[in-house]
């Protein structure tokens, strides 16, 4: 009798099931890491001793001397503003570069390297060229349009991809078909292009202004002496002021906010279309 | 817009149009279409007339598509002497001016919109009013029998019914042309045929022009008034359905409309209504598909189908009757018929044996009809 080759019945130990726990796991504490600090900085907000490692007892104190002391609001209007416009701007301009690309036939890949090429040079390189550039050779003043103009190179090539992936996605037969029924090249954007590519748009634009609004690298160079909040935080952090609780409030403050703008976002982007 | 004047709808929803219109619906003369140095159309003429169903017929890359593209404006010609539609010279007008209208391959629909709203598009586009664009998309919806799918979402169509809301989608323009680019390719045998009776009754009822691209010998028999072959750019041969399957006139035409047989002969003798050319010392009779009339000692190509070839009878052949000694080559069973090939003097010779479990005799003599062999020039494509 000739032996069959044999089914070997024991698993390996690559088709254990205890990897499905194991991801798991690792999934928390991945999460945890991400959420513990930002959690800790909720917590000790409220708490009347924050640079003390423990929380309580809790109080709105710090709260009511932020309002109190306005020194903020400055930076924090001109990092919105800043980030407002770069969002605008980036997402206009990369609409219009993202869609053409996928109209061009040949080189296009070559071009969209060097759009995204900038998001791969270090901040500080591209703050001090830039900051070179401005001030020697185009004689500029540092501060907000200094600030925007080093903003927009930062997340242009964010937006840009963004846009693209949609754009490349986008079916260009349904411009035939809207011109067949009788709409010019204007009311084709507006009404069949735009639609279909503006999670993309939205999100680019919603990328530059985060972007923008977090900068300190560049902003270092660039801001002359107007103040952004990222750098304002970051002074009240490193020197040893008597504002130094304050930053835990503004800090909440400002997460909050972020969260409101992302939400607010989504929901554009995904809420609305179960209709 | 002209669109209002023709908007006289019956009780029964059929469309009457208001003025008469000029019986030629369309003329195009001399048109040349170039990519690059790739010539896409060579000096195409061609014209339709009102309520006729006209196919473009020809293989993937003959130009058939890019011709339907400049007829809906998507393309504007390289060259042409006239592009004539509905009495106006559109050779430079875009598509979203020209009152013709076009069912995509993929259907095109718009992916954002609903059923609805993707019929509504083109009313919107011309100002129609809510009510009355509502009242309109629903009533050709019903047409297409889709009404209970007004506010479905696209995605959740299948592709039968995405033909629908697609040929709905053009036809609530009134269009003066139906233009239909390979419509039904992507849809299963089954469905492709119920569509076809259905697209044929939806002609017929609006009296429309349709103007149809397919690939396919059989969609184009069954539905066409006229069918245009193309080849390589060029319309190469045209007539009614009957025209095109008997009397293809070229190699390509005969082998496109599914002629299985087709040898080299040389012309021994022309006759008033036959032809007598000889092969390998074999004589045969034909008739002559193409334009003009041959000589004796010219080389012409002989075709015909293999479902007109038949086993002969032990008797001497009946006059008009071509016929050929044969030995069992292959036997190939195809479910509703035997495909069976012949070795002969002349070459392989296929036969379509409609009984599929007939028994084959390993040598024999077939036959088939001199009116049912065509003959024409073998120096042509």
């Amino acid at each position: 009798m000739t032996r069959r080759p044999g089914i070997n019945l024991i698993p390996h130990w690559s088709e254990r099931h205890s990897w499905k726990r194991l991801g798991l796991v690792a999934g928390v504490i991945a999460l945890a890491i991400i959420y513990l600090p930002i959690l800790w900085l909720v917590v000790m907000s409220f708490s009347a001793e924050p640079l003390s490692g423990f929380p309580g007892p809790f109080t709105l104190e710090y709260y009511r001397e932020l309002m109190a002391q306005p020194d903020w609001i400055g930076p924090l209007l001109n990092s919105l503003a800043i980030a407002a416009g770069v969002s605008v701007v980036a997402m206009v301009t990369a609409t219009v570069v993202g869609r053409a690309i996928p109209r061009i036939g040949r080189g296009r890949f070559g071009i969209v390297g060097i759009m995204l090429l900038p998001m791969m040079i270090p901040g500080v390189v591209i703050g001090t060229a830039l900051f070179l550039y401005f001030r020697v050779a185009l004689d500029m003043k540092m501060g907000l349009w200094s600030l925007f103009l080093g903003h927009f190179v930062w997340a242009y090539p964010f937006a840009f991809l963004s846009v693209l992936i949609v754009a490349l996605r986008f079916d260009k037969v349904l411009l035939d078909a809207a011109a067949d029924l009788g709409s010019g090249p204007i009311e084709r954007f507006w009404r069949i292009e735009l639609p279909l590519i503006k999670d993309g748009v939205i999100a680019g634009g919603l990328f530059s202004f985060l972007l923008s609004f977090n900068e300190i690298a560049r902003s270092i160079y660039l801001k002359g002496r107007t103040e952004t909040l990222p750098i304002y935080l970051w002074q009240q952090a490193a020197s040893h002021s008597s504002h130094i609780s304050l930053i835990f409030p503004l800090n909440v403050l400002i997460l909050l906010a972020s969260i409101l703008i992302v939400s607010l976002a989504f929901w554009v982007l995904f809420g609305r279309a179960k209709g | 817009m002209g669109l209002n004047e023709r908007q006289m709808t019956t009780e029964d929803g059929s469309v009457e149009a208001a003025a008469p219109r000029p019986a030629r619906i369309l003329e195009v003369n001399r048109l040349v279409h170039t990519f690059g140095d790739f010539t896409a159309l060579n000096d195409v003429s061609l014209s339709a007339n009102s309520r006729e169903f006209v196919t473009l017929l020809g293989p993937s890359g003959s130009g058939k598509s890019t011709l339907l593209r400049i007829l809906a404006g998507l393309e504007l010609p390289t060259r042409v002497d006239a592009l004539i539609l509905d009495g106006h010279d559109v050779a430079d007008v875009p598509a979203n001016r020209r009152n013709v209208a076009t069912v995509f391959q993929h259907y095109g629909l718009f992916p954002h919109l609903n059923v609805l709203e993707n019929v509504e598009y083109g009313l919107r586009v011309r100002k129609v009013a809510k009510a009355e664009r509502r009242q309109r998309a629903l009533r050709m919806l019903e047409q297409v029998q889709l009404a209970d799918f007004a506010h479905r979402n696209i995605a959740k169509l299948s592709g039968g019914q995405k033909q629908r809301v697609a040929l709905a989608r053009s036809l609530v323009l009134e269009p003066v042309i139906l233009l239909l680019d390979e419509p039904l390719g992507a849809l299963d045998e089954k469905l492709r045929i119920d569509m076809q009776v259905e697209l044929l009754q939806l002609q017929r009822s609006l009296g429309m022009t349709f103007i149809y691209v397919t690939h396919s010998q059989e969609e184009a028999l069954t539905m066409s008034d006229r069918i245009l072959l193309m080849n390589q750019g060029r319309i190469v041969q045209e007539g009614t359905p009957e025209d095109m399957f008997d009397r293809p006139a070229s190699r390509f035409a005969a082998s496109f409309m599914g002629m299985e047989n087709m040898f080299e002969a040389v012309v021994a003798e022309v006759g008033p209504e036959t032809i007598t050319v000889t092969a390998d010392g074999v004589t045969f009779s034909g008739i002559w598909a193409a334009k003009g009339a041959p000589a004796a000692g010219d080389r012409v190509c002989c075709a015909f189908r293999s479902e007109k070839v038949r086993i002969a009878g032990d008797g001497a052949p009946e006059p008009g009757l071509n016929r050929i000694e044969g030995s069992l080559e292959s036997r190939i069973y195809k479910g509703k018929y035997l495909d069976i090939t012949y070795r002969t003097a002349i070459g392989p010779l296929r036969m379509r044996e409609w009984d599929a479990h007939a028994v084959t005799d390993e040598a024999v003599r077939i036959e088939w009809r001199a009116s049912q062999t065509i003959l024409f020039p073998a120096n042509e494509q």
